[in-house]
């Protein structure tokens, strides 16, 4: 049993589609407006039936007025991290503190060297993202005196200036599966965000994220529970129940509830463009959900 | 100096100024622009904050491997020079400032051309097409970038787009997506010939740049085949300026896009942009409102049609065949079609000028579209023009107590639904949710519920419309009485209506059943059908689909039909009779609201090939004479679609006089499709004895005959008299055209 504590998020994982611009966009004022708690959308550039992820968030942020809103996760090879730092304090000013950095490595390597960008391996873009957290946090960094200056492999900055500073406490979640990328979310991120789908053994894969993350966090001289555990989720309500996230409304809270209690995840993000499936998720799901893991930890 | 375009009058912001956008649009500013290292963030939530002002991305920094030799040029790369002299130091000029002489930053924060691209269509599309870019950077790297942001806009062309340098290298990638319009691309800073050549516009930060680059900028252009008005010139206000500068400066130089630094609210009224417009147009010798168009559009241009001549407002939006969009448009749900123009008004004086350009071409083939599904109207064409009123959608509660709904006529009945489910009512509709509210409204309008409600028109209390002399009227049972008449069943031969008046109905949850019967034996099956229907209380309605009969496989129908009641009992108790017509193979209920059954339509443009043949007839009865004639038309090959929906109820109700549309006794209205006109109509032939008329909106005849089957003598005769009146140059004529001459 692991449990850090944290409070619940609900979110969505919208299609950021482009055509017709409105779908996504109706989407996420859908999950505003029934009160979820986070607006997420994929990331990938070189496809181009999809929006641009930064434009659509920026957009959205406009149009919704509670939710939160964070890519999941934003293309490190196809988005500078001096880029990603200040277009996010940016919109996170402009939105009252709404805005989050999800952050992945790169995927999909063939469509990033497609649009001119270098190909690394999975040990290199380990490494450059280690390197990305280092200068967002610089540039974040707005009362420190001086440019910022870094001299990575990957990355360098030769007394860029610094600022905007977000306007709250952003928060980096990384999206992370090996042993590698999660010792590094221990000890620099402040969530992991991996997808159950990929997850070879299931939600029970998370104790071994859980491990690599609370190991480097130690000894790091961090607080594991500095570092959030959200996931991705997909799901089908039905009357009856059938199989995981797939049955009434009672049951997924039943199971998301479990997976808190035991995985100590607390970030809930669904897979839907469907206004009816965020309704219920808001409406039946995360109210249930909470109030069975507050039951569990007083 | 010649003045090419209207003159803009826009707001210069960063991102602490963000907020003024709205303020901006309502006082009447044509733009907003946005400027410094924030400066597509800020844009892209002004574009959410927005509905109809201009867009504009100024100084978007494009670096190449050279960036550092952009600051040695000396030059202010967003043009902030008039922020800054307002005393203000707003956190996004600081960080501005700093590009001169930090190249590392400035590689950070430059614009990947390709991100860029996708950037750009992305913000064009969630905007409406609302969005303009201006680049700054060393010629030929902006030469570079333009080239790539245009190569990937242009989805038209195959393959992916590859891009060998020598300043971007792009191996390979995806075209897309293509953004609502032609975004058009200024430049800033230091010109080139190569440049000027691809460029739309010039934005100048200072007079003085105006007065040592403008007479080069022209000369350039038309040593590359440009007039020089194609590319706008655009200036950044000088805090010192007076209205007379500025006049000064327009007309000397041919600015036509103002853009005044603006950092607070307040700072909105140094100038009255009305004001401005008024004072520029006053002093100019010739009207010149045109939206200048690339050589290679202007190569697809049709010969007959005025192009120069597209009223201002209509210029920026109107889509011609060489226009990126023009995919979009060109056909409709089930026609395939090249027009010459499309012209998409957004405001009723827009409708009028469109009208205005339309009288000048009367040679032409004119169609009017709300949302192109129509099969009776042209609302797509050959070479001719098309107006569609899409961006009319609007949908308001006017009055919740009468639940009084005024809508556009390019809203969606998908829309429609939606916005009123909230409530807990509906307007009648079609039987699928893509389908515009215009075509459905000017014409009947067989829906799920009407039985029960009626059809579309019959809930319609007043409309607004604008009629083919450009004048705009509304009518209502007591203003313009005999136009009220004529827009509820001819509407397409008097105006174009702009808004529509309703009076919803409440409706809750309905039932809604789809049913698979065996139809082995047609005829008696129809029959069946047809009595089930006619003995049914008036809460249920439906239709019957039937496709050609197939060797070797058993013959389905399919039933459908919806209960207008909430109660699962009494859903249950309508569908058993219906249920009960023949051996049933499938059978789906649910109970949904209504705008769960609207909910079908597809969000994808309309991709139509070729010329769809259908026939439409309204009948009384299902007698065992029509329903044997039926079976035989099915046997013979000639239709692939066969459907009957059902009326009577409430649409008999209404006296057969008070509409145009007249033929209210039937209770049933059939709609076949062939490929081949000529079988098609030798088999249907077979079915005429038992018709009673037909409904315009499913039949694409055109001709004499057809219009006396639409309208009976009395009607037809009344709305030739009206259409003498009120359109006696019959601009009107694309859908069931009622010739002012004619007779009959």
């Amino acid at each position: 049993m692991t449990d850090y504590g944290h409070d619940l998020l609900f979110g969505v994982f919208v299609t950021p589609t482009a055509e017709p611009a409105r779908q996504a966009v109706d989407a996420a004022v859908a999950a505003d407006r029934a009160g979820l708690d986070l607006v997420t959308f994929q990331d990938h550039p070189y496809v181009a039936r999809f929006a641009d992820t930064w434009t659509l968030m920026s957009y959205v942020a406009a149009r919704t007025e509670r939710i939160r809103i964070s890519g999941n996760v934003m293309s490190l090879p196809m988005r500078p991290p001096a880029v990603l730092a200040r277009s996010h304090a940016a919109l996170d000013r402009l939105t009252g503190g709404r805005v989050e950095l999800g952050l992945g490595a790169g995927a999909f390597w063939d469509g990033i060297e497609g649009m001119g960008q270098r190909r690394l391996t999975p040990g290199q873009a380990v490494d450059a993202l280690d390197e990305a957290i280092q200068v967002i946090r610089a540039v974040w960094d707005a009362g420190r005196p001086g440019g910022v200056r870094f001299d990575g492999t990957y990355y360098r900055a030769d007394g860029a200036k610094r600022g905007p500073a977000p306007a709250h406490d952003m928060k980096i979640w990384v999206g992370a599966y090996k042993p590698r990328m999660l010792r590094l979310v221990g000890r620099a991120a402040d969530g992991v965000l991996p997808s159950l789908s990929y997850l070879p053994g299931g939600v029970d894969d998370y104790a071994q994220i859980n491990r690599h993350i609370d190991g480097a966090a130690t000894a790091a001289g961090r607080d594991p529970a500095a570092v959030r555990r959200l996931l991705n989720i997909n799901g089908t309500f039905a009357p009856t129940g059938s199989g995981l996230l797939d049955g009434p409304p009672e049951q997924w809270a039943e199971e998301l509830a479990g997976m808190t209690l035991e995985h100590g995840i607390s970030t809930f993000i669904l897979a839907t463009d469907d206004p009816a499936v965020i309704a219920t998720y808001a409406a039946e799901v995360a109210p249930a959900a909470r109030e069975l893991v507050a039951a569990e930890r007083c | 100096m010649n003045l090419r375009h209207r003159l803009r009058i826009g707001a210069l912001v960063t991102h602490d100024a963000a907020d003024v956008a709205p303020h901006a649009e309502a006082a009447g500013y044509d733009l907003i622009a946005a400027t410094g290292p924030d400066a597509w963030t800020t844009l892209s939530w002004i574009a959410g904050r927005t509905t109809g002002i201009r867009l504009l991305a100024a100084g978007l920094t494009v670096p190449g491997h050279n960036a550092a030799g952009l600051a040695a040029l000396g030059h202010d790369p967003a043009g902030l020079a008039g922020l800054a002299a307002l005393g203000h130091d707003p956190a996004g000029l600081a960080g501005l400032a700093a590009l001169g002489h930090d190249p590392a930053g400035l590689a950070a924060l430059g614009q990947d051309p390709a991100m860029l691209a996708r950037s750009a269509a992305s913000l064009d599309l969630l905007s409406g097409g609302r969005l303009e870019i201006a680049l700054t950077g060393e010629p030929g790297v902006l030469t570079e970038a333009i080239e790539i942001i245009r190569g990937l806009h242009d989805t038209a062309r195959p393959g992916p787009l590859r891009h060998p340098g020598p300043r971007f290298r792009i191996p390979g990638t995806q075209r897309g997506p293509e953004p609502a319009h032609r975004i058009p691309v200024a430049i800033m800073g230091p010109l080139s010939d190569g440049l000027i050549a691809v460029a739309d516009g010039w934005l100048a930060t200072t007079p003085g740049e105006l007065r040592d680059h403008g007479k080069a900028l022209d000369d350039a252009a038309v040593a590359a085949g440009r007039e020089p008005g194609e590319i706008r010139r655009l200036l950044v206000v000088p805090p010192d300026l007076g209205q007379g500068d500025l006049l000064e400066l327009v007309m000397e130089h041919g600015v036509d896009t103002l853009l005044i630094p603006v950092v607070e609210a307040a700072d909105l009224g140094r100038f009255a942009p009305g004001e401005l417009r008024d004072a520029v147009a006053r002093l100019r010798p010739h009207p010149v409102p045109a939206v200048f168009k690339p050589a290679s559009v202007r190569a697809k241009r049709h010969p007959g049609i005025k192009y120069d001549a597209i009223p201002g407002s209509l210029a920026e939006t109107a889509i011609e065949p060489g226009d990126p969009g023009y995919r979009r448009v060109r056909s409709t749900y089930l026609r395939g079609g090249a027009p010459g123009l499309v012209l998409r008004p957004r405001t009723v004086t827009e409708v009028a000028d469109a009208l205005a350009f339309a009288r000048a071409h009367p040679h032409l083939p004119f169609g009017v579209r709300s949302r192109g599904h129509g099969i009776s109207g042209r609302s797509t064409n050959d070479g001719g023009l098309v107006v569609s009123v899409a961006a009319l959608d609007g949908i308001e509660i006017l009055d919740e107590s009468r639940r009084l709904v005024r809508i556009g006529p390019g809203a969606r009945w998908t829309d429609v639904a939606q916005a009123l489910a909230p409530y807990g009512w509906a307007i009648t509709s079609g039987d699928y949710g893509g389908v515009g509210v215009g075509g459905l409204a000017t014409a009947g309008g067989i829906g799920w519920l009407a039985r029960e409600h009626g059809l579309t028109i019959d809930k319609l209390v007043a409309a607004e419309m604008v009629l083919a002399d450009g004048s705009t009227v509304r009518v209502s049972a007591t203003e313009n009485p005999d136009l009220f008449w004529a827009v509820r069943g001819a509407g397409a031969n008097f105006g174009i209506v702009t808004s529509f008046e309703f009076e919803a109905d409440e409706v809750g949850d309905v039932g809604f059943a789809r049913f698979a019967v065996g139809a082995d034996d047609p005829a008696a099956l129809l029959v069946r059908w047809g009595r089930a229907i006619e003995e049914a209380p008036r809460d249920l309605s439906g239709q019957l689909i039937l496709g050609r009969p197939r060797r070797g496989q058993p013959n389905i129908a399919q039933l459908v039909a919806v209960v207008d009641a909430g109660d699962p009992r009494t859903v249950v108790d309508r569908l058993q009779p219906i249920a009960g017509v023949g051996p049933l193979y499938d059978q789906n209920v649910v109970l949904t609201p209504y705008a769960g059954i609207m909910a079908n339509a597809s969000p994808a443009d309309h991709d139509g090939h070729g010329e769809p043949v259908s026939r439409s007839a309204l009948v009384e009865h299902l007698t065992p004479e029509f329903a044997e004639a039926a079976a035989r038309l099915l046997d013979s090959g000639a239709i692939h679609w066969f459907q009957i929906r059902t009326v009577g109820g409430a649409v008999a109700d209404v006296p057969a006089d008070a509409t145009a549309y007249a033929h209210r006794s039937a209770n049933f209205s059939i709609v076949v499709m062939g490929a081949d006109e000529r079988r098609l109509d030798a088999a249907w032939a077979g079915l005429r004895d038992h018709f009673d008329g037909l409904y315009l909106n499913f039949e694409t005849g055109r001709g004499a005959a057809y219009l006396n089957d639409a309208f009976p003598p009395a009607t037809l005769a009344r709305l030739r008299e009206l259409k003498r009146r009120y359109d006696p140059g019959n601009l009107f004529r694309d859908n069931f055209n009622i010739e002012p001459g004619g007779t009959r």
